[in-house]
């Protein structure tokens, strides 16, 4: 199995430190020129034997120490700082591997910071990222530690609301003014025209040299990767589940659901305690009804059946997925979303979830941070659940899905700069462990959780996660997997189902035309996969 | 100081008009001054006008994603899918739609809300500010304002519920029937205060003695409001009514900031389906298409209102 369901014991597994050899195989994102096999192995070098030397002449990189290299972005090359000297990083895991230490120990490693940049000419590095501007994340701070840490890197750091960054980013791309540093989807569409023209830097290097493959799970590398090489560095692992209120379920005697019936007639009960949206969802703004989509259609078909229409012949028509698309009428139907879901937004509705007048809201745990802020200690008042398995006696499937991918612009004079800056950001301990206690984001690859205080909301979403992770897990959000074209189709079609001015055998058929339209256009996502050797 | 007779004035101008060889040094100086001081602005309207909608223009004829090198010159096929596309039809009958709604609430309204003004009612100072407060107000941020009044548990509907007409209460935006003219009422409501300066303005310059003439014809507030005001606003209607047809043809951010176009289209307007096509779904020749399509419906629309306007004057 491979691909999107197949992408199993990710957070939290042994899948963050496989050794030295990793073939990571599976879906990503696809250029549109030309189709490439789905399995694909691809070549790599022996970086024990390699050694060359620092190609690119404008790099502030300058006295660095060579101990072990890496294929290159055509004629550039990497070196690296080593803290350590004559210890290279493969031997520093395999000691850390011997002794038994396992990932967390590689994460401490990290910690220590053995690559860093050395003070040197000023270096000016530009980074854009999707939020509103003004906005304050994990990653800000973050950024101000590594100019304080390397005061000749000047990061100027740039927010712009999502509706605002595509059409921002293109122009300035192509007039090459663009930022050195971007965060963007990571799906077919615009991040493959993006690829294809050559205004991302291939990170397969610093991927196997600086020890990324070592850290990012191989499903987060599939969807950034094609071509054999890697494109973005994922930058956060995101998932859905159902938040509920503890205390409105105590008072109506209910626990929490464990069979679909469970919720159905937990719904029932709620709307008769005087709840008109039990569970609450912003039908106005499209995409939250589309993370139910994911999450029906996923425990339907099951991770194997989502892969086979992804990557094989299945179609989106298929019963399993008409049958979930009913599933979710019914549960408008039976009014669990309120007498007319399709004119809420979705902030209202979580803010009104944080204000107890909405019992549940299917969501992920980025809502953890403002309902922090909005209740303060309230916060234990509410708790999560996996939504039961719609047909009795089926697996549950955790949705999984990556935030954003980090891209580093082709055409930067100081990619080893960019390079440096993305390990401090994901792959340093401090940093992720900040990007946990923010709430924010959480990182991809293995969580070291001893050390970090977090809500226990908080801990109980990715025990969640981490509960059914075995069983496989399927997309969060198929919107950012599947083409634009679909996505489309598919959000006014789900209005529609909802609306019941569409079938559910209409709504599938639908969207699997614009899927073979699109797929005619190559606008689809194809094999990724990075190999280190 | 000579004042030069005025017949010798227009003399000088028809001179200027017949063309170089009666051009007087002096004239030509005069007007080459008067180029001088236009180019700057001429420059910066080439460049940053003229060229980037010549640019749509041209690139309505290609097939291109907006970032590859590479473009295929497809010549009208663009314009070809542009007539077939049921989706354009429809927005293209949702704009109409709210055009109607919306010049005819600012002229309505506007003229009412003027009318109302110029009579120095007390605190019209208040009642201008007021008025005009959502034109320099961010839309987006009155686009969130109204997102919350038309919320299901909003204003709108807790404000019907306390006055006893709960039976009017809705989703309002996601009810199909009345979604569209309730986001252009929305959408008036940021503009209609331009219109009623324009409007007013245009009140304070009509003469005072054709009211009093009226008034001593035994003429009362309505018919002198239909007899004298609104011909004499003939000029500032037009302007109004031009304002809020470009304003409304080209509406945007407050659609996309409530409903995205939503629910199933019936809030698509030709400006969000421009928008879906050419950056969301990486298709700037069609997207390219559709801008010139909205661009010459402005055109036309402007044309017949200023030619109406013209045949009304003659």
């Amino acid at each position: 199995m491979n691909g999107v369901g197949g992408r199993k014991s990710e957070v939290g597994s042994e899948a963050a430190f496989r050794g030295d050899a990793c073939v990571a195989r599976g879906p990503g994102i696809a250029p549109n020129h030309e189709h490439r096999p789905v399995w694909k192995r691809i070549g790599g070098v022996d970086r024990d034997h390699a050694e060359i030397e620092e190609i690119n002449p404008q790099s502030p990189v300058r006295r660095r120490h060579i101990e072990e290299d890496a294929t290159v972005n055509d004629e550039r090359s990497l070196t690296l700082v080593r803290g350590t000297r004559g210890m290279t990083r493969r031997r520093l895991l395999r000691r850390g591997a011997a002794l038994g230490l396992g990932a967390s120990a590689l994460a401490s490693l990290r910690g220590n910071r053995v690559f860093a940049v050395q003070e040197g000419e000023p270096v000016a590095l530009t980074i854009w990222l999707e939020g509103e501007p003004g906005a304050v994340t994990a990653f800000s701070e973050i950024i101000d530690e590594y100019m304080q840490e390397n005061p000749n890197v000047d990061v100027t750091l740039t927010f712009f609301g999502s509706d605002l960054f595509n059409p921002t980013l293109v122009p300035a791309l192509n007039a090459g003014e663009g930022p050195d540093i971007w965060a963007g989807g990571t799906g077919p569409g615009q991040p493959a025209a993006i690829i294809e023209a050559g205004h991302a830097l291939d990170l397969s290097p610093y991927f196997c040299a600086l020890g990324w493959n070592e850290i990012i799970p191989e499903g987060i590398v599939n969807y950034t990767s094609s071509d054999g090489k890697l494109w973005a560095v994922g930058d956060s692992v995101e998932s859905t589940v159902m938040f509920y209120n503890k205390e409105i379920f105590e008072q109506n005697g209910l626990g929490v659901p464990v069979t679909w019936d469970e919720l159905m007639t937990a719904c029932g009960t709620l709307q008769s305690a005087g709840f008109a949206m039990p569970i609450g969802l912003g039908g106005a703004d499209k995409y939250p009804i589309s993370w139910w989509q994911s999450l029906l259609w996923g425990r339907y078909a099951g991770p194997e059946g989502i892969d086979n229409v992804m990557f094989g012949d299945g179609r989106w028509d298929e019963e399993a997925f008409v049958q979930a698309t009913a599933k979710l009428k019914e549960l408008n139907d039976a009014g669990c979303f309120g007498p007319n879901a399709l004119a809420e937004i979705q902030n209202n509705v979580e803010a009104r979830f944080w204000r107890g007048e909405i019992p549940m809201v299917h969501t992920g745990p980025w809502i953890i941070g403002p309902g922090i802020d909005a209740v303060g200690e309230g916060i234990n008042k509410f708790s999560a659940f996996q939504v039961p398995p719609p047909v009795a006696g089926t697996p549950i499937y955790p949705t999984e899905d990556i935030g954003t991918g980090w891209y580093v612009n082709a055409a930067y004079e100081h990619p080893d700069v960019a390079a440096d800056l993305l390990d401090f950001v994901f792959f340093r301990d401090e940093s992720r462990q900040k990007m946990l206690e923010s709430g924010d984001n959480v990182p991809v690859g293995e969580l070291d959780l001893e050390n970090v205080e977090l809500p226990v909301i908080v801990q109980e979403v990715f025990a969640l996660s981490n509960e059914y992770r075995q069983n496989g897990t399927i997309h969060a959000f198929l919107d950012t997997v599947t083409p634009a074209s679909m996505t489309d189709v598919s959000y006014d079609g789900l209005q529609a189902v909802l609306a019941g001015q569409m079938s559910p055998e209409d709504f599938t058929a639908t969207v699997q035309s614009a899927w073979e339209a699109a797929k005619a256009e190559n606008e689809h996502l194809l094999p990724g996969g990075v190999t280190c050797s | 100081m000579a004042v030069q007779p005025y017949s010798r004035s227009i003399e000088s101008l028809r001179a200027a008009q017949r063309g170089r060889s009666g051009l007087s040094r002096s004239v030509l100086q005069r007007y080459l001054v008067a180029y001088l001081f236009i180019l700057p602005v001429l420059l910066l309207y080439v460049v940053f006008v003229l060229r980037p909608t010549l640019q749509t223009f041209w690139l309505a004829f290609y097939d291109w994603n907006g970032i590859s090198v590479d473009r295929e010159w497809v010549g009208l096929a663009n314009f070809q899918r542009l007539l077939a596309d049921p989706i354009f039809w429809q927005a293209l009958q949702h704009s109409l739609i709210w055009t109607v709604v919306v010049v005819a609430f600012n002229l309505a309204v506007g003229l009412a809300a003027a009318a109302l003004l110029a009579g120095n009612i007390r605190g019209r100072l208040l009642f201008q500010l007021g008025y005009f407060l959502p034109v320099v107000q961010a839309s987006i941020v009155t686009a969130m304002i109204w997102r919350w009044i038309y919320a299901p548990t909003g204003v709108l509907n807790t404000g019907l519920e306390t006055l006893g007409l709960g039976f009017l209460t809705r989703g309002w935006l996601g009810d199909f029937t009345v979604v569209l003219p309730a986001l252009a009422i929305a959408s008036s409501w940021m503009t209609f205060g331009l219109s009623v300066v324009i409007l007013l303005a245009g009140m304070q310059g009509i003469d005072p003695t054709l009211y009093d003439a009226a008034r001593v014809d035994g003429a009362g507030a309505g018919r002198m409001f239909f007899d004298i005001t609104i011909p004499s606003l003939r000029n500032t209607i037009t302007i109004v009514i031009l304002l809020a047809l470009v304003d409304a043809f080209k509406v945007f951010d407050i659609i996309w900031a409530t409903t995205e176009g939503g629910p199933i289209r019936t809030t698509e307007v030709l400006s969000t389906y421009l928008f879906k096509e050419g950056f969301q779904q990486n298709q700037y020749g069609y997207g390219s298409a559709i801008a010139v399509a909205l661009s010459l419906i402005i055109l036309v629309a402007s044309i017949l209102n200023l030619t109406l306007r013209e045949r009304g004057d003659d």
